[in-house]
């Protein structure tokens, strides 16, 4: 193997999307099925051989020279190194398995090429983000994984709410997008280049406020990708398109974009204290925003939605506090059991008729295969934080890193983890209780399940629940490996007594077993909800759309309104017909001269002849004169 | 007895307005054209006049000019009114308003 062949773990994935664009509706289905899979289950085999370059310093290899004009010299190099080879690994390993669901998921649809070369061309992407080593080549993967996006969320374009859904989680993210496009430029004008490698090792050198700035851009840009506050409204609606895509790109890969950024850039960010608290506060308010809108959603896919947008703040709140492996480890279990969460939703809305809504469902365990249950219980035991599973340790790896930071300010942080956690095991406890416990409640026919819907959920549920094993902490025996994988971009080295992790581990179980009676006691025997305004504000996301509706598309639809009907129709238009009008009545005037009538001309002639005479003969007697 | 300059001049005015007068004020195409005629014999009568003031030939040899073209403008003229007439079956000269704007 050679450190130049790097470049054939994103290529795989490119190559077998551009054949599916190309001619996928006429190979057999498949051919096209096999070829997409195979795309991204080679570049995670790929991902395991090339595994030993990723030790030490990591693996640089440059492919071609990109753009090079002038003073600008962009190569097109790949950095496989620590950071960057697990979340390779863990990219394609759910990816390979979410393909093999979607196979399965998507048995009926018509437009299967469409689909395969769209979600290739997302993993392509993805790993662009991932293995770039030059800030241009990351934007482009970051502009790629949103194209695919917006194509898989509008998949079933024709009816008018997927569309718009694509639509907007499109434009949401272009506004964080373009703050990345302007923290890129200028980080370029300040170093002069665009390598992330060498931006980090000159990141010292650059002044104080200039950082700050770049940093919160880079937030604002991560925060768009993320579904984090401000830019969050989109996530919710992106469940629109299908569950194989909310799997894939909208809980483990694309929304951790944001993270990974900043964990890529986290030696420019973590020289501004004031970028690194807002990295938190915007962690902490999104976590605890949207673990309170989870409570009231009724679809079960936007409670899943919600929660990924809160464990995500979650990840935000481990860079804010310094340690880029918490948000890793985070991030890594956190892709796991919200993959086989949302797989096995699919599996379940399959089994309720294509119904959506968790009050309409309710006894499936009787529906349907009971694996189904097991495996939702997995991935819904690690979201709430069940002590032992990889969410557990992954979530109070971040709580504690909150606890200890020095700065006393983060444990009002620390305080909004520990409720949003509360509340987290509460709405998974909801969700489990309602979609499974009781009878069933609605009126759908179960589909079948094919094979293929099932058994991938397996892998990932039993690598969720053994996630806490990447990164064991030390005082319950554990080797913390993924703190020693990270090595020196680990980030803060989290120094706690056992005391406090001891009280901080009997917390989090306490929290989550609060939750979880809580929500057994509310839900075990179903209740028909009742709507009051509390539930109807949580249930509309806090009134978000509403707000951005007020404060930011209707002035811009006054101001094109007025730029319309005001200036161009009324002003300018108004201008130029008054002068047409003028024109023609004008014009009219001198028709009417023009009689066609003989007589009419020839007394104008006439007319005009006394004139000229009439004038040559003042000439003649004022020219008498001289 | 030579008649005075001023004279014929005169007279050819008051010919060219008469011509003119009826010009205006008649509406039908022939006496128009009656009036044309008149206007335009004002003209030789003045040409001729000057030709003999100055003692110079050519506006003798104008008039001669005139009388031709005359000629052959009453030719078509009246091949015209023919054809009006078998248009509207009238000669009232506003009948023929085709090249009202």
């Amino acid at each position: 193997m050679n450190e130049s062949l790097l470049f054939l773990i994103p290529l795989l994935p490119l190559c077998c999307a551009v054949i599916n664009m190309v001619f996928g509706m006429r190979l057999p289905r498949l051919f096209a099925e096999v070829l997409a899979v195979t795309g991204v289950a080679g570049a995670f085999v790929l991902t395991l051989l090339f595994w030993g370059y990723a030790e030490g310093e990591g693996t640089r290899a440059v492919l071609f020279t990109w753009l090079n004009s002038g003073s600008v010299d962009i190569s097109f190099a790949l950095n496989f190194d620590r950071l960057a080879a697990p979340m390779t690994l863990m990219v394609t390993g759910v990816a390979s398995l979410i393909h093999l669901y979607a196979v399965g998921y998507m048995h009926e649809e018509e437009d299967y090429a469409r689909f395969f070369s769209l979600l290739n061309l997302f993993v392509f992407a993805m790993l662009a983000i991932i293995l770039a080593d030059n800030l241009l080549v990351l934007f482009l993967g970051w502009e790629g994984v949103g194209l695919c996006s917006y194509g898989l969320i509008g998949f079933w374009y024709r009816k008018l709410e997927n569309a718009k859904a694509g639509v907007k989680a499109f434009l949401v993210t272009r506004v964080g997008d373009v703050f990345l496009a302007i923290a890129l430029l200028w980080l370029f004008a300040i170093t002069g280049t665009l390598s992330i490698s060498e931006i980090n090792a000159q990141a010292t050198s650059i002044s104080p406020s200039v950082v700050i700035a770049v940093s919160l851009l880079l937030l604002l840009g991560a925060c768009g990708k993320s579904a984090q506050l401000p830019l969050m409204t989109w996530l919710a609606d992106a469940m629109a398109g299908p569950t194989p895509v909310s799997a894939l790109i909208h809980a483990a890969t694309m929304v951790t974009a944001g993270v990974y950024l900043l964990c890529r850039l986290f030696p420019l960010v973590s020289l501004s204290p004031v970028a690194m608290t807002a990295i938190t506060a915007i962690g902490a308010l999104t976590a605890i925003y949207a673990a309170t809108c989870a409570l009231a959603q009724r679809e079960i896919k936007r409670v899943l939605a919600y929660s990924t947008m809160s464990q995500v703040g979650y990840m935000f709140m481990a860079v804010g506090a310094g340690s880029v492996a918490g948000a890793m480890f985070h991030l890594l279990t956190h892709a796991f059991f919200k993959a086989v969460l949302f797989m096995a939703a699919g599996c379940v809305i399959h089994l309720a008729g294509e119904e959506n809504d968790i009050f309409k469902m309710g006894g499936l365990t009787r529906r349907g295969p009971v694996e189904l249950f097991w495996v939702f219980l997995a991935g819904a035991v690690c979201l709430a934080g069940l002590p032992l599973t990889g969410g557990f340790f992954s979530k109070d790896g971040i709580l504690l890193a909150l606890f200890t930071h020095p700065d006393p300010f983060y444990r009002v942080f620390w305080l909004i983890g520990v409720i949003t956690a509360l509340l987290t095991a509460f709405y998974t406890f909801r969700l489990v209780y309602l979609v499974f416990a009781g009878e069933y409640r609605g009126v759908g026919h179960p589909h079948a399940l094919p094979l293929l819907m099932r058994w991938p959920l397996w892998p990932l549920a039993f690598i969720g629940l053994l996630g806490g094993l990447l990164n064991l902490p030390a005082f319950v025996g554990g080797s913390e490996t993924l703190h020693h994988w990270y090595d020196n971009l680990a980030g803060r080295r989290v120094i706690a007594s056992h005391e406090v992790e001891w009280m901080l581990i009997l917390l989090a179980v306490a929290i989550a077993a609060v939750g979880w009676f809580a929500a057994h006691w509310r839900y075990r025997i179903y209740r028909a909800p009742q709507a009051n305004a509390l539930s109807r504000f949580l249930l509309n996301g806090w009134y978000a759309d509403t707000i951005v509706d007020r404060l930011f598309v209707r002035p811009f639809a006054a101001m094109g309104r007025f730029c319309s009907s005001g200036c161009d129709r009324t002003l300018f238009d108004g201008t130029l017909n008054g002068l047409a009008k003028m024109a023609t009545g004008w014009s009219s005037l001198i028709v009417q001269m023009t009689t066609g009538r003989l007589t009419t001309y020839l007394s104008a002639f006439a007319w005009g002849f006394l004139v000229l005479l009439g004038w040559f003969l003042l000439k003649l007697v004022s020219g008498g004169g001289h | 007895m030579m008649i005075p300059f001023g004279h014929a001049l005169a007279f050819a005015a008051a010919l060219f307005v008469l011509g003119l007068t009826c010009v205006l004020l008649r509406r039908q195409v022939i006496m128009i054209l009656v009036g044309v005629e008149i206007m335009l014999n004002a003209a030789s009568l003045v040409f001729v006049a000057a030709s003999a003031y100055w003692q110079q030939a050519d506006g003798q040899v104008f008039v001669i000019i005139l009388m031709a073209i005359t000629a052959a403008e009453v030719a078509v003229a009246l091949a015209m009114v023919v054809y009006l007439w078998r248009r509207k079956r009238s000669l009232v000269a506003d009948v023929f308003n085709g090249m009202r704007g």
